[in-house]
């Protein structure tokens, strides 16, 4: 009789136990597992390369180059729309027909 | 001096018909015309890969050991590599891009009909050398992403009964992703796509030349007159405003948003989360995805495999499929691209969600 209540005594200890600890343990094994998943990522972060200027003069170099290619480009565009027009009236005039044939 | 050097070349090479040619050649000036600057944008576009591609091959080693390792050199040691890959890497997306722009114009204006049935397909073909280098040289940087998204896509094609495996096979140089598919692709790359690109490239360019570029439907089918302008000089000028824009958002896109470089692909790691193709394999991706397992007796991957060559066929075909008379409209057909540009845009999205 005694035997059979400290069977029972235990078992109720046993799964106290569990109950109160088991939710801690998992996630404490899921705050490890965070934590290895974390680890993983950073490390492939710090693998990654990312592209980007070396150091600061070339950073400026290549800010100065963006700005100089869209200036030049508005200004040829400019010049090509006068060319363009430039074209047009030469072949409403038929300047270059004689030519042609 | 000058005239004297000309005309000596001139004997030797016949260049004045080239520029009496290019002075004689008119282009129709009509609604669509807008149209026909993505042909010379793709072309632009080409060019510059060719020129960022040789200079890529001077630093890049196409081996398991070194690929990564080399892409990074590039990157870090070469100067001014990372906007060289950049560039390389966007102007194929630009030069899809307007692939598939420039195919789905003449889709809806029908400028594939009679006579100009072979330019259509080759321009089919062009679109998928250029889809086809977009994939090989995707697994070149040999990072995890690219090396998971290269099995993943050279897996699709075991779905397709009795070849399947053999295509998976030959694709891969053997069972698995692995340093011989890398140096497979490579190879394809550098070497086997120019060749087959230069060729039909050729074709269609000659193909455009001899036929004439396309009217609108009601213009050419009542044979009425268009406005027409000179190639020479006056269309190049206007082609010219279009590539310097071009040219520009093509270095500033590279240079502010240029692709990263992830680890070497580890042949033993379990594949990496969230994997995704090129923004251009996107739509094809997602349906594959939302295929179900079995459809009847047939696997579901099979199945939209199946499907996916099927409408490849009719895409192909169009021309003969919609072959009626230049007054016709053709309705459906234009009903057709509209909802293919939907899918396509619906799916990706969904795909990127």
């Amino acid at each position: 009789m005694i035997f059979r209540k400290r069977i029972f005594v235990l078992t109720v200890f046993i799964f106290s136990l569990l109950a109160s600890y088991g939710p801690v343990l998992s996630s404490a094994q899921q705050v490890v597992e965070e934590i290895q998943t974390d680890t993983t990522k950073a490390k492939q972060e710090s693998e990654r390369i990312i592209a980007s200027p070396q150091n600061i003069k070339e950073e400026t170099g290549i800010f100065v180059f963006v700005g100089w290619m869209w200036l030049s480009i508005f200004v040829l565009v400019f010049f090509l729309r006068l060319k363009i027009r430039e074209a047009d009236r030469l072949f409403r005039l038929k300047f270059f027909s004689d030519e042609e044939e | 001096m000058r005239d004297g050097m000309q005309s000596w070349l001139d004997e030797r090479f016949g260049f004045s018909g080239i520029t009496r040619f290019l002075t004689h050649k008119k282009v129709p000036l009509h609604k669509h015309s807008i149209w026909y600057y993505t042909g010379s944008a793709i072309l632009l576009f080409f060019v510059i890969q060719v020129i960022t591609g040789f200079m890529l091959i001077l630093y890049y080693k196409p081996t398991l050991e070194l690929a990564n390792e080399s892409v990074g050199r590039i990157m870090i040691e070469v100067p001014l590599g990372w906007i060289i890959r950049s560039v390389h890497s966007w102007s194929a997306s630009f030069m899809i891009a307007f692939v598939f722009v420039h195919l789905l114009s003449i889709w809806i204006t029908k400028s594939y009909r009679r006579p100009r049935e072979l330019t259509w397909m080759s321009g089919v073909f062009l679109l998928l050398i250029s889809l086809f280098f977009g994939f090989t040289g995707y697994l070149l940087p040999w990072d995890d992403l690219s090396f998971s998204a290269t099995k993943v896509g050279t897996d699709i094609p075991r779905a397709i009964p009795v070849v399947g495996a053999w295509i998976t096979n030959l694709l891969r140089g053997g069972e698995d992703v692995t340093g011989d598919t890398l140096t497979r692709f490579y190879g394809i790359h550098i070497c086997v796509l120019p060749v087959f690109l230069f060729i039909l490239l050729g074709i269609h360019i000659y193909l455009v030349q001899k036929l004439g570029m396309s009217l609108p439907l009601e213009s050419e089918s009542k044979g009425e007159k268009v406005r027409e302008i000179p190639f020479w000089p006056n269309f190049i000028y206007r082609e010219m405003i279009i590539w310097l824009l071009l040219v520009g958002i093509l270095f500033s896109v590279a240079i502010f948003l240029p692709p990263s470089l992830d680890q070497a692909a580890d042949l033993m790691a379990p594949a990496p989360e969230g994997i995704k193709p090129e923004w251009y394999f996107l739509f094809l991706f997602q349906t594959l995805k939302i295929f179900p397992a079995k459809i009847l007796f047939i696997s579901g991957e099979a199945m939209a495999v199946l499907l996916m060559v099927f409408a490849g066929a009719l895409f192909f075909f169009l021309p003969f499929i919609d072959n009626k008379p230049l007054h016709r409209k053709g309705k459906i057909i234009t009903l057709a691209a509209y909802i293919l540009i939907v899918y396509a845009l619906v799916m990706s999205i969904w795909s990127l969600m």
